[in-house]
């Protein structure tokens, strides 16, 4: 056991350190601690300045740390991933404002996909292309596997018809990853098939979503006779179950870096928060600020000691736990944060209320990270059955 | 941060876990309620160990985890978790034989309040082991030590089994007075707090593993009650906790062994997630078991015992959020 990481890291870490003071675009300083309300126009949702600075990284080879420099890595070791996303996060720089591209198509695309559409790897990491996700419908949220979103087998050619929802950044994107039943006989794991869909195609309608906090940044999608190419297919027909269970898996070790640091940020604003309201002499409020950073303390450490096995080529079930927690944890704060103002706790009045509606913001937006991704529930669902062994329910 | 570890850290865990499985089975726990020398031949096992009150104390904590595991009772823990360090902080000539397990030891600090600051109170409480062991040494404000042997003691029972506490009364042995600077005393608490809280993981570990257990075999409704979702989300809740205070622990214990500066805070933590979830296994533990787990026959209730018993030593969880609060704003 060791506190500190070896003299080889630090180099590495000086080197990011250097790069990041000389290019981290001054917009980046804003240092959201929230979700990305996507506050702008339906066509702003990524920034100009976001564009730019993805690709900065991409070409400077700072995008994907683990991947080769033609996909905008420099083929870094776990560890060096780590170091990255530490330092990433301590900045509260965003690498992207549209993960799907080079979070999820891109690793999936590298493990499944046919040698052409491997060539769209580079343009969705460096987020020359948009991408949206086409997952959830109406009717499977958390069943994912009950999609009933079809499309047609023919010869050279898939017919779409049906309809998602909750896509992200779908009335921007040029492309879409789309999950369609193309075998409706078979079992429901087994007759999926994931499609690479132009988003300009013929028949798909697009509606934006407005969430909770009144912004747009999801929409639902249908599909009317959409007619996709055969060599759209992703992997093999009737397979493509398998391949939501893959994304991320490169960088799901140190995934759990930006949620902690979040809620560092955020337990340090509600210090700030009391301080000004006076009451950070209060014993109540100082024994729950402390139990809350308490907590953000161990998942730290948890974080640091589920990467150690990962390290080390075991499977780490501590992963398991961190978005669960993380997650549970920020809205508790964030709820906190509108406690803490008393009467004003609901202003949403952005002249009125604590630090531009902060709080009441962010506490509707961290709703987002408890049901978004496998929802707290389903992931208590996967510690029980898949770490603790529990049995199934019949 | 590395949490791997080395190879004679495997082999003085698995070492001890052996030791404690074989030792420190539930009918010497049951044996120690009302004979404490039952502990005896425990000792006489875990007095090989005593030099680990002077090295790593990662090492310590993996040895305090297996102790927890088991509620191994006696001498072992205020010896080398308390005593040795604070002769050490002192550079008294009786730590080698402490080290070498020839002479065994108790701190006595907590006043009326029973908080764990130097204080001149007449009477010290929460006092382990303090009828049994060869020393007691007595911390004033100051803080000055005093060593003394057979003091007036009186036994404070507690829920807990397996550490016994006492009140000793201050003046009641003789001795020179020795000082010790407030930070190496704070040392010597930050380093005992951080063993307790790996003791705490292991004993809520052993709760865990026993009711997760219990859920795989109990059926009802022709299932394994383990396939329900309001056990199965219970349990998986109570792994998160365990899971964290682990990791707090062993944080706390590299922060401490490399002098960082974020070792007070550390041991905070560490005690602080070790209550929440040692107290949230006990618990879970036994509402999963039903009425099994509440007949005294059953095993369970003396992990319980251990549970809250050192949850009220060292400073409470609410005791370490205020510390806590002191050191961040």
């Amino acid at each position: 056991m060791q506190l500190s990481w070896g003299p080889e890291e630090e180099a590495f870490r000086a080197e990011l350190v250097a790069f990041l003071d000389e290019h981290v675009p001054h917009e980046a300083d804003k240092g959201f601690d929230y979700a990305d309300p996507g506050e702008h126009e339906d066509g702003d949702l990524i920034p100009e300045w976001g564009r730019a600075w993805q690709a900065t990284l991409f070409d400077h080879r700072w995008m994907i740390p683990a991947y080769p420099p033609e996909l905008g890595g420099r083929n870094c070791t776990p560890v060096q991933t780590l170091i990255y996303l530490e330092e990433m996060a301590r900045r509260r720089v965003p690498r992207s404002f549209h993960f799907p591209g080079y979070a999820i198509v891109a690793p999936s695309l590298l493990e499944f996909g046919s040698d052409a559409q491997r060539e769209l790897v580079p343009a969705a990491i460096r987020g020359d292309t948009i991408w949206c996700i086409g997952m959830s419908e109406p009717n499977a949220g958390s069943d994912l596997a009950g999609l009933s979103t079809r499309a047609e087998v023919h010869d050279d050619h898939f017919v779409v018809n049906g309809q998602k929802v909750w896509t992200s950044y779908a009335m921007v994107a040029q492309k879409c990853f789309c999950y369609v039943r193309t075998d409706p006989s078979a079992p429901k794991h087994k007759g999926i098939s994931l499609l690479i869909m132009d988003m300009d195609t013929p028949g798909i309608d697009i509606r934006p979503l407005r969430h909770i906090s009144g912004a747009a940044n999801f929409a639902e999608v249908f599909f009317s006779d959409v007619v996709v190419p055969r060599e759209n297919l992703v992997g093999t027909l009737n397979d493509g179950w398998r391949i939501t269970q893959g994304s991320l898996a490169h960088e799901r070790a140190g995934l759990w870096v930006e949620g902690v640091s979040r809620l560092e940020t955020t337990i340090h604003g509600l210090v700030n928060l009391a301080t000004r309201r006076g009451l950070i002499d209060d014993p109540i409020v100082r024994r729950r600020l402390a139990e809350l950073s308490e907590r953000a303390a161990s998942l730290r450490a948890l974080g640091y000691k589920g990467f150690s096995s990962f390290a080390q080529g075991s499977s780490a079930p501590e992963h398991s736990f961190m978005k669960m927690a993380t997650s549970e944890l920020g809205k508790e704060c964030w709820e906190y944060g509108m406690e803490l103002q008393g009467a004003y706790g609901a202003v949403a009045d952005p002249d009125r209320g604590e630090e531009g509606g902060r709080w009441v913001m962010g506490f509707f937006m961290s709703f987002a990270n408890t049901i978004a991704g496998g929802s707290s529930e389903i992931q208590r669902n996967i510690i029980a059955q898949r770490v603790l062994g529990l049995p199934r329910a019949r | 941060m590395d949490f791997t570890l080395s190879p004679d850290q495997e082999l003085l865990r698995d070492t001890a876990r052996q030791l404690m499985q074989r030792e420190c089975p539930s009918e010497l726990l049951r044996a120690h309620i009302d004979d404490p020398a039952a502990a005896d031949p425990l000792w006489r096992h875990l007095r090989d160990f005593a030099a680990l009150g002077d090295g790593p104390l990662a090492d310590l904590c993996l040895f305090a985890e297996e102790m927890g595991y088991v509620a191994a009772p006696g001498p072992f823990f205020p010896t080398t978790a308390l005593f040795s360090p604070l002769l050490g902080a002192l550079g008294h000539e009786l730590l080698s034989p402490a080290l070498a397990g020839e002479i065994t030891g108790t701190v006595a600090v907590a006043g009326a309040d029973g908080g764990w600051q130097a204080n001149d109170d007449r009477v010290k409480t929460f006092v382990p082991e303090a009828d049994r062991v060869d020393w007691v040494a007595i911390v004033s404000s100051g803080p000055a030590v005093t060593l003394v042997q057979s003091p007036s003691t009186r036994r404070v029972t507690t829920v807990d089994f397996s550490r016994r506490m006492f009140e000793v009364e201050v003046g009641s042995g003789s001795g020179p007075a020795h000082s010790v600077d407030v930070e190496g005393f704070e040392s010597v608490l930050d380093r005992a707090t951080v063993a307790l809280a790996a003791e705490m993981v292991g004993t809520a570990r052993r709760l865990f593993d026993m009711t997760l257990e219990y859920a795989k075999e109990r059926v009802q409704f022709d299932v394994p009650i383990g396939s329900f979702q309001a056990i199965q989300h219970k349990l998986a809740e109570v792994a998160l906790d365990l899971e964290r205070a682990t990791s707090a622990v062993y944080y706390a214990g590299m922060a401490i062994d490399a002098k960082d500066a974020d070792r007070h805070r550390a041991a905070h933590v560490a005690k602080a997630a070790a209550g929440a979830a040692a107290t949230r296994a006990a618990k879970d533990g036994i509402q999963v078991h039903g009425g099994i787990g509440y007949t005294w026959e059953h095993d369970l209730h003396l992990f319980i015992r251990h549970a809250y018993g050192s949850e009220a030593w060292l400073g409470t969880r609410d005791w370490h959020h205020d510390r806590l609060a002191e050191l961040l704003f």
